[in-house]
């Protein structure tokens, strides 16, 4: 075995984007001893793409907002297979951590009264998302940087973590590498969260960054987490098309928000049709599947897209309201879009599923595992409404922060298990020693066509399990990956390992989207087009069983009847009916 | 599996670029121990960016090729490289800009080489550590007012994305590399951005005048040059932040003043830079004082002369590009200008050329 350093703490970290800075801002003021870790740079996290705002019923625009009426959006748009529990801390909790973040430092667009400003949204009934411009995520992310370097936390930049380390069920460390000389790292920790992001990079067309590799849930799958909902991946109505370099760059929703229009070759804005009341902004699901159903009729654009129109809005408003989409647009596909339409697809997005937690606290089903953010599921159900990620990463961040600290306070630290570690180095070290020929990249590319092919926006049983014949094969052939070169900042290596979790978490997807065999949420099944009342009532979850992927269900919780009366046309979950695009008015209980 | 053309570097440079679909990259590749330009052939495809090319290379011919990029938006400030030597985001530059070109991708200068695209800029977080953050008043009320002005003003300063080319590019960090003695453009903007955050209340005079160095920049403006979010780091955060300064360090009435300026209230809407209007003692002028005229654009003069009537012979500094140069004398009142700054030469207006122009002037004016 080769030697390592090892570093002690109490709370590790993994991930520095929204939900592991929040995390670890609240481990650390619980008094605990936090080390963070980070693939990229510190700042660079996927959380900066976030453009549109974070959805908080503060109700500063539109006062009849409350926490009631976005907890009922957010369910309703998840399709009810949520955690209610989850979604209510949720709408409760993020106005305050809206305000929390200004005490950082960060700064949103104000009303003429100087208050936060607020702007419409995809399914959200009213004027919800705080915002600035459309680079929120970069306020956000850089506010909670700057709270991050203030209170003094270490941050572990360009490590990856790829082992959890147990000691019996409970996880008490983790191991890895430096990817800058290629050494390895090992974590002796009372408590590690988990904050590692989605896994939007198993497919083709996506807006995520090469980071989206699904490390936290691939790691908490083989240390035995549960992962929830994995059939449930996110299509954002709205990414770029043409020209090809720039396919899935993300268009922002707030485009939407401030009032585009998305309109067919024919000029007509199709919306209308689909969703008389919402239009535009009806849920993701809904808008990017009429995107996809326009170009199946053949009225999509000249690159298999929609026309995403702005240009009524005038120049002066564009440049100020989306400024950021304004030069991406000129720089990249020389659109002016003051004077021109935009060309948009549906891009991957977001994960809805993830590894199962605890909804106060975030721990998963390994005991000192806690996990916070897109890694975590059961907030969103089967779609997840534009906005609720922000609000998502700071709840749940502050929430796994907290719980980890009190956890670790009363705990002292783990063995760290040899044989892991000896096992772990020689699955990172094969691809340099093994007489393996499979280039890692190529290997990736071959899993992003086939997952995009067969497991995307719109499936059917045929292509699903063409698709899960593809990953199988591929996850034989990534065995015999070879990595040439040292172990000297080698991203060749580097995505030799990062395959394995993709490779995984296709195949939690595949499985079961097969199982799923109804349309809800983001999951559209050709091959069945209706909701069904038995499968609204589960959740799928995807464990590890001696490193086979295996499936099983999970009721879905039943909500307390002083929230079930909030939906009118269900007494449980379970036996709503009515969609996402139906639903009728928000109804209000007392606070 | 290295297919990669590989030929000396300028073999075929005029044919170069878009043959038969083709683009030519010359790709810095190496680590501390040497390197030098690796070619590559890539298929041109539409709309492609320098970072693709770099991807296709990774993929298809050098596996181990090391780069840093995460959003392909130019929404992180990762991709940074200095192409055909200047300093950009490797995901906004379209290669079809280069025409008839090779395209030379090396690693930032500035910064110790850690690998073929990835320098080591962990001494820019180290910097970052050493400014103090946005400090509220202890018992100011949440949530926060604030008023969109204050937010458009900051706006500008909260777009960096870190990126580093700004760094890269200024010259006290890259040719003298010292970086001891100047955080360089992008913690300006940082210190900027919290300075005139309406509710913070910390004052880094000092630390601008100290550590910071704020004095090192001579205002040769290449940092806003290369800034991918178009922020004008010289004239928005650096140029205030050195009259700030001056006027904190050298003006303690000024300084008083400020102090009891009535929070909330944005700066300038007195018509003065720093809302500072009225509370002046007149200002002395001496032959060579630093001064800044409230004409357009509040230029940087240098006092020529003091004429009997009182008035001032100044000379107005242009740039000519990254040249500075003295344009005078002009005759103004006192009251056109805003500060008096003194001899300095710390603010680092070229005392040696001003003395070497108004010789030259007295010498042909007499």
């Amino acid at each position: 075995m080769e030697d390592f350093t090892t570093l002690t703490t109490d709370v590790l970290v993994i991930g520095a984007g929204g939900a592991g800075l929040r995390a670890a801002i609240e481990a650390a003021a619980s008094g605990a001893r936090v080390d963070i870790v980070c693939k990229s740079l510190l700042g660079k996290a996927h959380t900066v793409m976030a453009e549109g705002g974070i959805a908080a019923a503060l109700g500063n625009v539109d006062s009849e907002d409350n926490w009631q009426v976005h907890f009922q959006d957010t369910m309703r748009g998840g399709q009810m297979i949520n955690n209610w529990r989850m979604a209510q801390l949720h709408a409760q909790e993020s106005p305050d951590r809206v305000y929390e973040l200004e005490t950082y430092g960060a700064l949103f667009d104000r009303t003429p009264d100087g208050r936060v400003m607020q702007r419409a949204f995809g399914a959200h009934t009213y004027k919800r998302l705080c915002h600035v411009g459309d680079r929120t995520g970069l306020e956000m992310i850089r506010s909670l940087q700057d709270r991050v370097v203030q209170l003094g936390i270490t941050v572990h930049m360009e490590w990856t973590l790829t082992r959890l380390l147990k000691e019996g069920e409970r996880v008490v460390g983790a191991f890895g590498y430096n990817r800058v000389d290629g050494s390895f790292v090992a974590f002796r920790a009372k408590a590690v969260i988990l904050a590692t992001g989605g896994w939007g990079r198993i497919y083709k067309v996506t807006s995520n960054s090469w980071e989206g590799t699904g490390d936290g849930v691939g790691m908490g799958f083989e240390a035995g987490a549960e992962v929830l909902d994995p059939e449930m991946v996110q299509f954002h109505p709205t990414g770029m098309v043409w020209p090809p370099g720039v396919r899935g760059i993300l268009v922002t929703e707030a485009v939407r928000g401030e009032g585009g229009y998305l309109k067919n070759s024919e000029n007509k804005r199709f919306m209308l049709e689909y969703d008389p009341k919402k239009k535009e902004l009806s849920s993701r699901d809904v808008v990017a599947r009429s995107i996809y159903k326009e170009v199946e009729a053949g009225r999509g654009t000249p690159h298999g897209g929609a026309w995403l129109d702005v240009t009524h809005l005038g120049a002066e408003t564009i440049k100020k309201k989306l400024p950021s989409m304004y030069e991406q647009f000129l720089r990249l596909a020389d659109i002016d879009i003051t004077k021109a339409s935009m060309e948009v697809a549906p891009t991957i997005h977001y994960a809805m599923g993830g590894l199962r937690v605890e909804p106060e606290t975030g721990e998963t089903t390994l005991p000192g595992l806690f996990a916070a953010g897109e890694v975590a599921a059961g907030l969103h159900g089967s779609n997840r409404l534009g906005g609720n990620s922000l609000s998502d990463l700071l709840v749940f961040g502050r929430r796994a922060g907290g719980a980890a600290g009190a956890y670790a306070r009363n705990i002292g630290l783990g063995r760290l298990d040899e044989r892991l570690i000896n096992q772990e180095q020689q699955t990172l070290l094969l691809p340099f020693s093994g007489e393996g020929t499979e280039n890692p990249y190529l290997l990736q590319q071959a899993l992003q066509q086939a997952m995009q092919d067969g497991a995307g926006l719109a499936r059917d049983e045929k292509g699903l399990k063409g698709c899960l014949n593809t990953v199988l094969e591929l996850r034989q052939r990534a065995a015999r990956i070879h990595a040439p070169g040292s172990r000297r900042y080698n991203p060749g290596w580097h995505t030799a390992r990062d395959l394995r979790f993709m490779l995984t978490i296709a195949e939690c997807i595949v499985r079961a989207a097969i199982e799923r065999r109804e349309s809800r949420g983001a999951h559209w099944r050709l091959d069945y087009l209706e909701k069904d009342p038995a499968l609204g009532k589960v959740n799928f979850i995807a464990y590890s069983d001696a490193g086979t992927v295996k499936l099983k269900q999970r009721p879905v919780p039943q909500m307390p009847p002083e929230l079930a009366g909030l939906f009118d046309d269900a007494a449980s979950p379970g036996a709503l009916k009515s969609s996402s695009t139906a639903a009728p008015e928000a109804k209000r209980i007392p606070a | 599996m290295s297919t990669a053309a590989k030929t000396r570097p300028g073999a075929d440079e005029a044919t170069a670029a878009s043959n038969n679909g083709k683009i030519v990259l010359q790709v810095f590749r190496g680590d501390p121990s040497g390197g030098g330009e690796e070619r590559f052939e890539v298929p041109a495809v539409e709309g492609m960016v320098v970072l693709d090319a770099i991807h296709y290379i990774q993929a298809n011919f050098a596996n181990d090729l090391a780069c840093r990029w995460n959003c392909k938006a130019a929404k992180c400030g990762s991709c940074s490289a200095e192409i055909n030597g200047r300093p950009r985001l490797m995901c906004k530059t379209r290669v079809d800009e280069f025409v008839n070109q090779e395209i030379h991708v090396a690693p930032m200068r500035t910064f110790p080489l850690i690998k073929d695209l990835v320098t080591d800029v962990s001494w820019n977080y180290e910097v970052n550590k050493q400014i103090p953050g946005f400090t509220p008043a202890a018992n100011e009320s949440v949530p926060y007012r604030m008023r969109q002005e204050d937010v458009d003003r900051l706006y500008e300063y909260r777009k960096c994305i870190e990126c580093f080319l700004c760094q890269d590019v200024c010259h006290v960090l890259r040719n003298h590399d010292d970086k001891s003695v100047y955080y360089g453009p992008r913690y300006m903007v940082r210190i900027a951005a919290l300075e005139m955050h309406p509710l913070d209340t910390k004052r880094r005079s000092g630390l601008l005048h100290g550590a910071a160095g704020v004095g090192m920049c001579n205002i040769t403006k290449c940092c806003q040059e290369v800034c991918p979010e178009h922020i004008k780091i010289t004239d928005n955060a650096i140029i205030p932040l050195k009259e700030r300064t001056a006027t904190d360090m050298y003006d303690p009435i000024a300084r008083v003043a400020r102090k009891l300026r009535p929070r909330h209230e944005p700066a300038g809407t007195d018509g003065s830079p720093d809302g500072l209007a009225g509370t002046r003692l007149p200002q002395r002028f001496a032959v060579k004082d630093v001064v800044r005229l409230k004409s357009g654009g509040r230029p940087f003069a240098r006092v020529g002369a003091v004429r009997q009537d009182g008035k001032l012979e100044v000379w107005v500094l242009k740039m000519r590009g990254t040249q500075q140069h003295w344009k005078g004398p002009k005759v103004i009142n006192t009251s056109d200008v805003t500060n008096n700054y003194g001899p300095l030469d710390d603010v680092g207006i070229g005392s040696k050329l001003f003395e070497q122009q108004l010789m030259q002037h007295s010498e042909h004016g007499e």
